[in-house]
């Protein structure tokens, strides 16, 4: 939502769409620096989270398409989580326009139930 | 006389087993809480909103447990946290049964650290159904000290609090012990002098009197944080130790290791006799109960109790138990603890403490109970964490364990929150018998819906109290 004439200082935003399992849709503008959880805060839009720093996955979502980049190590992930397209919202960044899967059962794909 | 609900002013200078001569917050033996305090008539309980689509903060849950009360088995009062993601679990005293030299000192604050925010709330509870926080201590001040996933808190004496942590500040091993001063709340540091052999923490127990704490292992917060795999276990990356450290000195002496047999060392519950040196940990995958004692100066540890896993129709491998909980009643006569993923609470007489006896259980939710509902309402998850009353008559229990945890195994506690139940105890006859008419939803709970998860009563209880 920027003015005209403010672009100049505004840091790179883009618009972020945040998808949930029960069809519900939301897009916002992200900055270059601002994480997704941050942004979603900013707006008084509710996404999930616990720790903030990587470690937990209570924020996590599914990248559905556009570029997301962890800004520390996702250490709550694993290679195969990562492959899948999971990420951390509490560190991702955007580098393009998004579309996300949140929401607070996407972290319970990460680690199915391992007897059933 | 009580001080069920006005914590604090208990006096025992004429008590013959302990000369002190001075006032503290507590009671000077275990018998004198479990006879002199009086019935529970509040209930302290967490409320968690982590991994739930609700838009609130997690919370600490007033429940009336006053029978006489038109509000009995009702959620009073909730306060509730300044941020959210907190992951409020298990929770603490300022001063407790072992504080008995502290002068002046009162049970009148509780220690609410956030298992996966890493932030501590101190919570004035000098009336117990007008809690308020008085202090947070950020996320920020606990990670200058390397630490991060605060988890059992226990007041010591010496005017101290020490909170176990069980990782780094990046959330990775070792983590250690966080101490906080008793009179501010301030953090003064590690507790510890020297880690040792010490890779995991999570739970402990001390006996001032024998010079000795135990503590026990989870695993690293970025491992058990997301979830429970199985892989993980299989790298090694969960913990089948315990730990014997010198009171005094804070330092690591020994570990005792259990491999196979004890895997996932959770809850320790020393016996509440100050004379004793001995305690049982309940291993929550391995699903045994392993008793450590010290004999001649050595420490010893025995599995006493040995569960087997379950065929499921639905499930394509036996399904352990998983002992989540474990606490010892006030006279140390019984032993109780929840097994969470098949749905029963048992009851063992541990008169004899190296042969427990099974006495009773109780089915209730989970993936084996014949009962899944109690007074109307589904009961979502199962048996979990247990809280006995003073005079052993009353064993309360929530049925959620860990959020992420929750969403693998009981996914419905993430969308309808969870329960507070009830067994009436008959200590005398060894039995007990699920209350049908109480129950706490906390799926109704003001701000939607919440898990449930630990227990505490104003006035010290079986899990919170030492003595020196
Ligand atoms: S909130 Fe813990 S990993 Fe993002």
């Amino acid at each position: 939502m920027s003015t005209p004439g403010a672009e100049a200082e505004e840091p790179e935003r883009y618009e972020v769409t945040l998808c949930w399992r029960d069809g519900r849709e939301t897009s916002l503008l992200v900055a270059r620096d601002e994480t997704v959880v941050d942004a979603a805060e900013r707006v008084g839009l509710s996404l999930p989270y616990g720790c903030l720093y990587g470690a937990c996955g209570t924020c996590t979502g599914k990248l559905l398409d556009g570029t997301l980049e962890h800004r520390a190590e996702p250490r709550a992930l694993k290679e195969r989580h990562r492959e899948a397209g999971y990420v951390l919202l509490c560190l991702a960044v955007p580098r393009s326009v998004c579309r996300v899967e949140v929401g607070a059962t996407v972290q319970a794909d990460l680690v199915p139930n391992p007897w059933k | 006389m009580s001080d069920a609900e006005t914590p604090g002013g208990h006096t025992h200078e004429h008590d013959p087993d302990h000369e002190h001569g001075v006032a503290g917050p507590g009671y000077t033996t275990p018998a004198a809480m479990r006879t002199e305090s009086g019935r529970e008539k509040t209930a302290f309980v967490m409320g968690i909103r982590v991994g739930m689509d609700v838009d609130a903060p997690d919370f600490v849950g007033v429940v009336d447990v006053d029978p006489d009360s038109p509000t009995y088995a009702e959620l009073i009062g909730t306060v509730e946290m300044p941020n959210k993601g907190d992951e409020l679990h298990h929770f603490g005293w300022n001063a407790c049964s072992s504080s008995c030299h502290a002068e002046g000192m009162t049970r009148d604050h509780l220690i609410v650290p956030g298992q996966r925010s890493s932030r501590i709330h101190i919570l004035d509870a000098s009336e117990p159904r007008e809690l308020s926080i008085e202090r947070v201590i950020e996320p920020e001040e606990v990670f200058e000290h390397d630490l991060s996933a605060p988890h059992t808190v226990h007041c010591v004496p010496e005017g101290k609090i020490i909170v176990s942590m069980l990782g780094n500040r990046e959330g990775e091993l070792p983590g250690g012990f966080l101490q906080l001063d008793q009179e501010d709340f301030s953090i003064d540091g590690h507790w510890e002098a020297d880690l040792g052999e010490m890779e995991m923490n999570y739970d402990y127990w001390y006996q001032p009197r024998h010079n000795v704490m135990v503590s026990s292992e989870w695993a690293a917060p970025k491992t058990y944080y997301p979830g429970f795999d199985l892989d993980d276990v299989e790298a090694g990356k969960y913990g089948d130790s315990i730990h014997i450290w010198n009171w005094e000195t804070r330092e690591h002496e020994e570990t005792l290791t259990f491999g196979e047999e004890g895997l996932i060392p959770l809850e320790v519950r020393m016996m509440h006799n100050p004379e004793e040196t001995q305690g049982y940990v309940g291993a929550a995958l391995s699903s045994n109960v392993i008793r450590f004692y010290e004999e001649d100066g050595e420490w010893d540890w025995e599995v006493v109790i040995d569960l087997e896993s379950r065929e499921h129709p639905d499930w394509d491998m036996p399904v352990p138990p998983l002992i989540t909980d474990l606490l010892v009643s006030l006279d140390d006569q019984y032993l109780f603890f929840s097994n969470w993923l098949h749905g029963d609470v048992r009851m063992y007489d541990v008169s004899d403490s190296a042969n427990p006896r099974l006495v009773d259980r109780i089915w209730a939710g989970g993936n084996f109970g014949d009962r899944q509902e109690v007074a109307g309402h589904d009961i979502h998850g199962a048996p979990q964490m247990l809280q006995l009353s003073r005079d052993g008559k009353r064993l309360y229990w929530t049925t959620s364990l860990y959020s992420s945890w929750d969403n693998q195994f009981y996914p419905e506690i993430g969308e309808h929150g969870s329960l507070m139940l009830k067994a009436d105890v008959f200590p005398d006859e060894g039995r007990m018998e699920l209350d049908e008419e109480f129950v706490v939803d906390f799926g109704d709970a003001p701000g939607g819906p919440a898990r449930a998860h630990e227990i505490r009563w104003p006035g010290g209880d079986c899990t919170s109290d030492v003595w020196q």
